[in-house]
């Protein structure tokens, strides 16, 4: 059964997953790797020298340089224009492109056309091996670093990501060129294997078959691909080995495993494997005091600096006056709050704010910059960082996890050291994990930072919103209705919580519908109504406000009983 | 003027086959790749009735349609239901309604074998017309009719009739659909039952028109009702119509004047293009509200 | 926990490897002993059975012509063990169409002591996996590699199928004498290397002689609706239309092109021999050329038995792949008994010295080149069979 090509073909073909891996771990469902690894494997075997001159070891090095960095190059140029698409768009347009090359292919003279070009075989079952520990290395490398985690937060939470700081557009390209490399990779050690390449092998069917393999092995943990590799290259080695009838029904039985596989293990063949989960650490004294004076520290606007100046802003939908003409000055350390019936405009009035929508009138500054002229992780650079009305947690990380993609801005990259084992990195991570536990600590959730974020209950995860958001160090922090679905005893020390945070230097902007904890923690608020603010004020001058109590309050007897 | 109508016949099949993909994607949000082999098994079964039962080609059509259906809802339910509420529900339901179309054609081969089957001599009227100067066959203008016709029931359907209306909420929001009231389950199958049964009638016009049914036709044609779903706007049903017309008649054309290599390719240029230039397809309208 | 995994990952891989070192050394070892018998030709006795393997696609995109070939081998190898003294054990296996499959069944073959392999069905499979043979020293009949090259890849690989360059240029002769061609139009599926490779040939025979090619048009082997492109070719007015392309191409572009009205003659190669052409096309395959390696109508005896035998087992008439893959096992059989042994050595030597073999592909020899040589036949449809072209 494991005859020589048997080990070859698993260790390819889990070369090929790696690349469709690279991608899943961010969310991207490109299939376009076939093209990649079809252009690689025919411009490698075209420039690489002959093994009878250079030899047979150097000569597939050199086709392997050739073929990664054509399939790179392949993959910025698919990647550039189809940066915009998600999901299904995004599998589509790769997918036609992965056939465009091989029609391109076909009709050229240089490559044989269907006739294929003969190309030395050099590859031996070791080298494959050693190639595939490589790739595997690399991921395993990848997952629990800075760069590993945001690309999984991406996948789990685009925009979440982006309002934590991560710059999507271009993790996602360099996601799309580590494709483009292993499956350029991929490419060349097939063509210097099969002594025969033709655009057949890497057609439409292959490129699902990568994708298929990627999904059962599971795109949750490093092995995932290695796993599926082995499980599919295996399944007609055995059918023929048990005897099942050459014909209709080995791929019967085999479409019929896969159907199962994917019913019935959601995370793939990788789920079967405990995940590893950032482990908690709790950071001794002198570690704590070391976090303090290291950890990269903003300077926070003091008192009376502007950190938010909006003038006459407003955003039109076509018609709909979401928000119509906002004043609105916040300076340091202020904690305002943000009032008003459902639909009034808060929300959209906050995703200006933070960037998440461009205005369509008026001007807006915050902490020095325009937040609609800039991308989203600009504005979180600058020092905004926010909650979400729906939880946007990133379901399938653990609380930690989740609080240190939210530090991600004020960590440093681990990746690249992680590679090599520098002790630095691992210094670097523990300190990212020392201060983001901290961060649980004061929300409470100290005791689950190893659950994960899904598994929670609704109250813990708008904590965990929170403490995520508290990540970054922030300068203004917005709280999108965080007391949603609190008691009592929780929304004072939600309270309090902000209390201390406003003491801290950090300014706080507050949408709430619980207006006693409002009145509470409020030094001043803006009330909102139909797009407008209707009134600005102590929360006294708020409370009286005729306008205001017709708009949403109510009247004042009704105000005691709540 | 011969090139024309050859690409208006070949659009509308385009076009019949790709608007089972636009529903279920624009209703659902799922890409359903067992659509394909639909597509094939009907164009076998079709032939098998008029071979074996003897019927007429015309009344293989509405068994067609509803075996096509019944295919659907076998779909749904085993390959698209139990993933529901996973959070990668857009992959794992790529992955599973694969593994359906493979069981599908290792099926199809183990009953007709893997040799390609045409209708029977005879099966179709050998009327042909003269129209300015072009050849078309009283087959090839049913086929037209035919599915411009099965087009615009569809239309109707969703825009006037109360499945309709369930199918277009559920599109909006499917957790306020539920609460409203609509049966999601019930309309989610009716959809999948309904594109399939579609692409059932477009895998035996086609078969009819090639005279031929072979296992691998499915995905043939799988690429190209992509592109035109992307090219005419995901969702959209006027969009699929259009699109389809479209390739057909921007293949022939490449086959008339720029040369019949390159013809496949033409399916891609079309797609690229509009991905850059209109994303959301000539019709396409999907608004994404994030926060 | 994540060094554990890693350490079992580690571990997984050395044994794999291990496991392959234990897999290549057993078999393939037996060369004398039970494959050894005595006597020759017809009296002929070897003991154990003969084991034949044969590496075709019997599922996917070449399934058509793979199923074919096994019932061609399973008759003949029906036949062969009803005769006296030699048994053949003929194991069929399925490369899925895909060139790994196919690679680890000449592997298993290689390794389990088959004397001969059979196959693969596609030419640049044959490419792929053929060299493990000549690599392991087990000899190879090719019955449907066309392509240039597959007997250059070493000496235990023989065929018995005729090359594109053996068929086509007497066919492309042939049709210009007999219909007075001076200007035709060429289509072929350029995404198969079997019709482009023939492709290439009916080029440079058209080439060398007084005909103008007016233009060439491509399609895509998957492709069954010619109209557009036939619409083009019926525009440029030419005397014929060559066509290299597979059955399932061959139907619908013959049907589409009477319907359209193109009357020229239409002349087609080796993937045009297939009864379905007539079966299926019905009045519009009248008057096609077929220049193929077998001529289905020959009356010679071989031949009308087989065509007997074939719609008895099978309910049908054969095609040319059954054609050459029922002969294949017949000329096995005569190199086995030449020296009557199943050694594999033994079957090369045997193979190499075939000559004016009488089977239903006519009477066949293999030239040093270790190609087969046989009359090769143009044949036109006539009242719905095949005959050959006068």
């Amino acid at each position: 059964m494991f005859t020589e090509s048997t080990l070859v073909f698993i260790a390819l073909s889990a070369i090929f997953a790696y690349s469709f891996y690279a991608v899943l771990v961010a969310g991207q469902l490109s299939l376009g790797q076939a093209g990649f690894a079809s252009l690689a494997a025919f411009t490698g075997a075209a420039l690489a020298p002959s093994p009878n001159d250079v030899g047979d070891l150097p000569a597939l090095l050199i086709a392997i340089f050739i073929g990664m960095t054509v399939g790179a190059l392949a993959a910025v140029i698919l990647g550039l224009p189809t940066m915009r698409l998600r999901g299904v768009f995004l599998a589509i347009a790769t997918l036609a492109f992965a056939e465009a090359v091989r029609i391109l292919i076909i009709n050229m003279d240089w490559t044989g056309g269907a006739q294929g070009m003969s190309v030395p075989k050099i590859l031996e079952p070791w080298m494959a091996w050693v190639l595939l520990a490589l790739v595997a290395y690399w991921f395993w490398r990848q997952g629990p670093s800075r760069y590993g985690r945001a690309l999984e937060a991406i996948r789990e939470d685009e925009l979440a990501a982006r309002a934590m700081g991560i710059d999507v557009g271009t993790h996602r390209l360099s996601a799309f060129i580590a494709a483009g490399a292993i499956a350029g990779l991929y490419g060349v050690l097939w063509a210097f294997y099969v002594r025969l390449i033709a655009p057949e092998d890497f057609g439409f069917a292959q490129a699902i078959d990568g994708l298929v393999t990627a999904v059962v092995g599971g795109s949750t943990a490093f092995v995932g691909p290695l796993l599926g590799s082995v499980f599919l290259t295996m399944v007609p080695e055995v059918q023929r080995a048990i005897g099942i009838e050459a014909g209709w029904i080995r791929p019967f039985l085999a479409s019929l495993l896969l159907l199962l596989v994917i019913l019935f293990l959601p995370g793939g063949l990788a789920s079967l494997l405990p995940r590893r989960v950032a482990r908690l650490v709790s950071g001794s004294d002198s570690e704590q005091a070391e976090l303090e004076s290291r950890l990269a520290q903003r300077v926070h606007p003091t008192e009376g600096q502007t950190v938010v100046n909006l003038q006459g802003l407003g955003k039109d939908y076509g018609g709909v006056h979401a928000n119509r003409d906002i004043d609105l000055h916040i300076t340091g350390g202020e904690v305002i709050g943000l009032i008003g019936p459902n639909g009034a405009g808060k929300t959209t009035l906050v995703n200006m704010i933070s960037g998440l929508t461009r205005s369509t009138s008026g001007t807006a500054e915050v902490l020095g910059l325009d937040p609609g002229k800039v991308a989203v992780h600009k504005v979180a650079a600058a020092g905004v960082s926010r909650t979400f009305q729906h939880s946007k947690l990133f379901a399938r990380l653990s609380a930690l996890e989740n609080v240190m993609v939210g530090g991600h801005l004020v960590s440093k990259p681990t990746f690249l050291r992680r590679l090599f084992w520098l002790p630095s990195a691992r210094r670097d991570e523990r300190r990212l994990a020392v201060h983001a536990a901290s961060c649980l600590e004061r929300v409470g959730l100290g005791d689950k930072a190893g659950n994960r974020a899904s598994a929670l209950s609704y109250g813990d995860q708008r904590r965990l919103e929170i403490a995520r958001a508290l990540a970054s160090d922030p300068s203004l922090l917005i709280l999108d209705e965080p007391a949603a679905g609190m008691n009592h005893v929780e929304a004072d020390a939600l309270s309090d919580l902000i209390g201390s945070l406003s003491t801290d230097g950090l300014t706080i902007l507050l949408i709430e519908h619980n207006v006693g904890m409002v009145m509470k923690t409020c030094s001043r608020i803006v009330v909102l109504n139909f797009g407008e603010v209707i009134a600005t004020g102590t929360p006294e001058e708020i409370a009286n406000n005729p306008a205001v109590v017709e708009a949403y309050l109510g009247s004042a007897e009704s105000e005691e009983a709540s | 003027m011969q090139q024309l109508l050859n690409g208006l016949f070949t659009g509308s099949i385009y076009a019949l086959f790709a608007i089972g993909f636009t529903l279920v994607f624009g209703v659902l949000d799922r890409l359903n790749l067992a659509h394909p082999a639909v597509f094939a098994v009907s164009a076998f079964v079709g032939i098998e009735l008029v071979e074996v039962a003897g019927l007429s080609i015309w009344y293989t059509l509405p068994i067609v349609f509803v075996v096509g259906g019944l295919l659907g809802i076998i779909i749904e339910r085993v390959a698209f239901r139990p993933l529901k509420n996973r959070p990668d529900a857009h992959f794992a339901g790529l992955i599973s309604s694969i593994a359906l179309a493979g069981m599908f054609i290792a099926l199809l081969q183990w009953r007709y074998g893997p040799n390609t089957r045409r209708f029977p001599a005879d099966s179709f009227p050998s009327t042909t017309f003269t129209v300015f100067g072009a050849q078309v066959t009283l087959l090839q203008v049913a086929i037209l009719v035919i599915s411009v016709a099965l087009m615009v029931a569809l239309t109707l359907l969703v825009a006037k009739s109360r499945l309709g209306r369930g199918m277009r909420a559920i599109a909006e929001n499917p957790t306020a659909a539920r609460v409203l009231g609509i049966n999601v389950d019930r309309v989610t199958m009716t959809t999948f039952a309904i594109s399939s049964a579609l692409g059932a009638v477009a895998g035996a016009l086609f078969a009819m028109n090639v005279n031929s049914a072979q296992l691998g036709m499915g995905t043939a044609i799988e690429l190209k009702g992509l592109a035109v779903i992307i090219v005419g706007g995901m969702g959209s049903l006027p969009g699929a119509l259009v699109g389809g017309l479209l390739l057909g008649l921007a293949e022939v054309f490449a086959v008339a004047n720029i040369g019949s290599s390159w013809r496949d390719m033409v399916a891609f240029g079309l797609l690229f293009l509009i991905l850059l230039v209109r994303p959301q397809g000539l019709f396409g309208a999907r608004k994404v509200r994030e926060v | 926990m994540r060094t554990n995994l890693f350490k079992l990952t580690a571990a997984a891989g050395v044994l794999a490897l291990a496991l392959t070192a234990c897999g290549s050394d057993d078999g393939g070892d037996d060369t004398d002993g039970a494959l050894a018998g005595e006597g020759s030709g017809d009296d002929c006795v070897i003991d154990g059975e003969v084991a034949i393997g044969a590496a075709l696609s019997l599922t996917g995109a070449a399934a058509s012509y793979g199923e074919s070939q096994k019932n061609g081998l399973e008759l003949a190898a029906e036949q062969l063990n009803e005769k006296e003294g030699v048994t053949y054990a003929l194991t069929v296996e399925d490369d899925q169409t895909d060139p790994r499959q196919a690679i680890s069944v000449f592997e298993g073959f290689a390794g389990d002591g088959t004397s001969l392999i059979i196959g693969p069905t596609l030419s640049n499979t044959a490419f792929q996996a053929q060299p493990i043979a000549q690599e392991e020293g087990v000899p190879v009949l090719a019955i449907s590699n066309t392509a240039a090259g597959i007997t250059e890849q070493g000496d235990y690989i023989f065929r018995n199928s005729l090359t594109e360059a053996q068929v086509i240029p007497q066919t492309v002769a042939k049709s210009i004498e007999t219909y007075g061609l001076e200007n035709v139009v060429v289509m072929y599926s350029n995404d198969d290397a079997f019709t482009e490779s023939g492709y290439e040939v009916m080029a440079s025979s058209l080439e060398e002689s007084d005909v103008t090619v007016a233009d060439t048009l491509t399609f895509s082997k998957a492709d069954t609706d010619f109209r557009a492109l036939l619409t083009e070719a019926k525009n440029l007015n030419p005397d014929a239309i060559f066509v290299s392309g597979l059955i399932e191409a061959a139907i619908p572009l013959v049907t589409q092109a009477r319907e359209l009205g193109i009357d020229v003659p239409i002349i087609g190669g080796n993937g045009f021999n297939n009864p379905q052409l007539m079966a299926d096309a019905g009045e519009a395959a009248e008057g096609v050329v077929v220049g193929a390696a077998w001529n289905s109508a020959s009356d010679n005896a071989e031949n009308t038995a087989f065509l007997a035998d074939y719609e008895e087992k099978f309910g049908g008439q054969p095609d040319q792949f059954a054609a050459q893959a029922f002969a294949a096992l017949h000329i096995v059989d005569h190199a086995v008994r030449e020296d009557c042994s199943a050694d594999r050595d033994a079957i090369k030597a045997g193979l190499g010295n075939i000559t004016d073999l009488p089977t239903v592909l006519g009477s066949i020899s293999i030239n040093a080149d270790r190609d087969a040589e046989h009359d090769a036949v143009v044949q036109v449809v006539k009242d719905g069979a095949f005959t050959v072209l006068p």
